[in-house]
């Protein structure tokens, strides 16, 4: 499927000081796909992440939204995503939910990412995975035309971390644009409609799993990125 | 976008729920009464009246009132920004100023329980312990009564509203909890203990000097919270010995570091992006 993209980002360059963190980057998130950002730690995900999300000004470059004008543009799920330890999980999602025009309701966000159960539970009592499944039922408050996911199945076990990827794609394929950045290779390969492969600061190569395999006459996601990452590193040491 | 007033309230639930679902402001609220009755009924002036008792107190309360401002205010926003939460309800279009005015009531309504409780338990003692002069009221000076001690308290909950704003700006500044304790007691002391400092120095100096005194005594939130319960409050018992601050002026100096100070947190968060 082929549509307009609704969040580009054009030209965006930002630095930290001295230090350069992203050039010239240029990225389109289509409601209907998930698009993934791979890369090593430390390449700019994150910073491009918040970028998009306008928490963060680029040095150069522009962001543009262009989808509907609506209560709650872009959810955003952060690296770490955390909450008042006192609320429950319902009292959490409904205390957002508040803050929105349109009423959403609670247990359907909870229900999404299987938290029904915990719905009572209060959030100092729910493990790691847990908050974090709470965090994307978070995100998706509002059903925002855009959906950032920084990381979303980290810390995840690879049950839930299918079931993290699985809630995303179903988003996407209700037609929201959805941005995921994620080291998983495997369920990137699995659900991503398009993945932007990011080093030092710069997009290497982008496409579609299969283009991307292609194009580099790689089986797999993983040999797609020992091909753009991992060799020109190494070639980069060797003549250091 | 959802109306500015009902994202305040909804974030104003959320502060006040979270502060009575945590035990330690319980804890604050007693330790600030049981120091209260202590200084009150071991001072010696609750058995004189309102005013002896003023007197006892407004010590300890300069001292006191900051130190609560801060037990209650210091993690208000970093607490937020730690979590990522800051970054989360900008997605949600809440403004910084809504957010800012909403951490401020929540945390202020928390603070003006914990000394409202102690002042009227305070308020207690005396009216039980104090001779039969206290319970007339004013109606001229030279008279000692509850509504002075009433007073008294207005105007100890206006000095810790305007340390509260001090306290939630210092929140917004700080990039983490350790430092957000750190930064919310520095402040919060170099504004009460420094201004009178300042003061000293300047009359030591000369470079203040009786003409601008008063003014300068309105600008130190200390001094302006001391000057007003001088003048307005232990003033009224004896009559003439008035001008030791000038009332409005300090006044204007309390709700200056007030408004001041939410003015700078909305400015620096929107800044920052929420």
């Amino acid at each position: 499927m082929t549509t307009d993209p609704i969040l580009v980002g054009e030209g965006l360059y930002h630095e930290y000081g001295e230090l350069s963190v992203l050039e010239d980057v240029d990225i389109a998130v289509a409601p209907g796909e998930l698009t993934a950002i791979v890369g090593p730690n430390g390449t700019g995900k994150t910073t491009l992440l918040r970028i998009l999300l306008g928490h963060l000004s680029p040095t150069a470059g522009e962001v543009r939204y262009t989808g509907p004008e609506v209560d709650r543009p872009i959810g955003y799920l952060p690296q770490q995503p955390s909450f008042r330890p006192q609320f429950t999980a319902a009292e959490t999602i409904a205390f957002y939910a508040a803050l929105l025009d349109e009423p959403a309701e609670t247990e359907v966000a909870l229900r999404r990412v299987g938290l029904a159960d915990a719905a009572d539970r209060r959030v100092e009592a729910l493990s790691g995975g847990m908050r974090r499944l709470l965090g994307i039922a978070q995100s998706l408050v509002g059903e925002p035309p855009v959906a950032v996911f920084d990381e979303p199945a980290s810390g995840l076990d690879p049950s839930m971390a299918t079931s993290a990827f699985e809630t995303l794609a179903d988003r996407a394929a209700d037609g929201t644009a959805v941005l995921v950045s994620s080291h998983d290779l495997s369920l990137v390969e699995r659900f991503a409609d398009r993945v932007v492969f990011l080093n030092r600061g710069s997009v290497v190569v982008s496409g579609s799993p299969a283009e991307l395999a292609d194009a580099t006459n790689a089986e797999t996601l993983w040999e797609v990125y020992e091909s753009v990452i991992r060799e020109p590193a190494a070639r980069r040491e060797v003549e250091a | 976008m959802t109306g500015a007033r009902s994202q305040f309230r909804t974030l104003v639930a959320r502060e006040l729920q979270t502060v009575a679902r945590t035990r330690i402001y319980a804890l604050l609220a007693v330790g600030v009464a049981g120091l209260l009755f202590a200084l009150t009924a071991g001072g010696g002036g609750a058995q004189t009246g309102y005013l002896p008792a003023v007197v006892d107190l407004l010590l300890p309360l300069e001292l006191l009132v900051p130190l609560v401002a801060i037990a209650v205010g210091y993690r208000s926003v970093v607490d937020d920004l730690e979590r990522g939460e800051l970054a989360v309800l900008e997605t949600y279009n809440v403004p910084a100023w809504v957010y800012v005015a909403a951490i401020y009531v929540g945390r202020a309504a928390v603070l003006s329980a914990v000394l409202l409780s102690g002042l009227l338990v305070s308020g207690l003692v005396i009216a039980v312990a104090a001779g039969p002069d206290t319970t007339v009221f004013a109606t001229h000076s030279g008279v000692d009564s509850p509504i002075l001690w009433g007073r008294f308290i207005v105007l100890t909950l206006l000095f810790g509203l305007a340390m509260e704003a001090l306290v939630v700006l210092l929140s917004v500044v700080a990039r983490s909890v350790r430092a957000a304790i750190v930064l919310a007691t520095g402040g919060v002391l170099l504004a009460a203990a420094g201004g009178d400092a300042l003061i000293v120095l300047g009359l030591a100096d000369g470079w203040l000097t009786e003409s601008n005194l008063l003014s300068a005594l309105a600008v130190a939130p200390n001094s302006a919270y001391r000057g007003l319960v001088f003048e307005t409050v232990i003033g009224v018992a004896s009559a003439g010995e008035g001008g030791s601050a000038a009332p409005l002026w300090s006044l204007f100096g309390l709700v200056g570091w007030l408004v001041g100070s939410l003015l700078a947190a909305t400015l620096l968060l929107s800044r920052r992006h929420l």
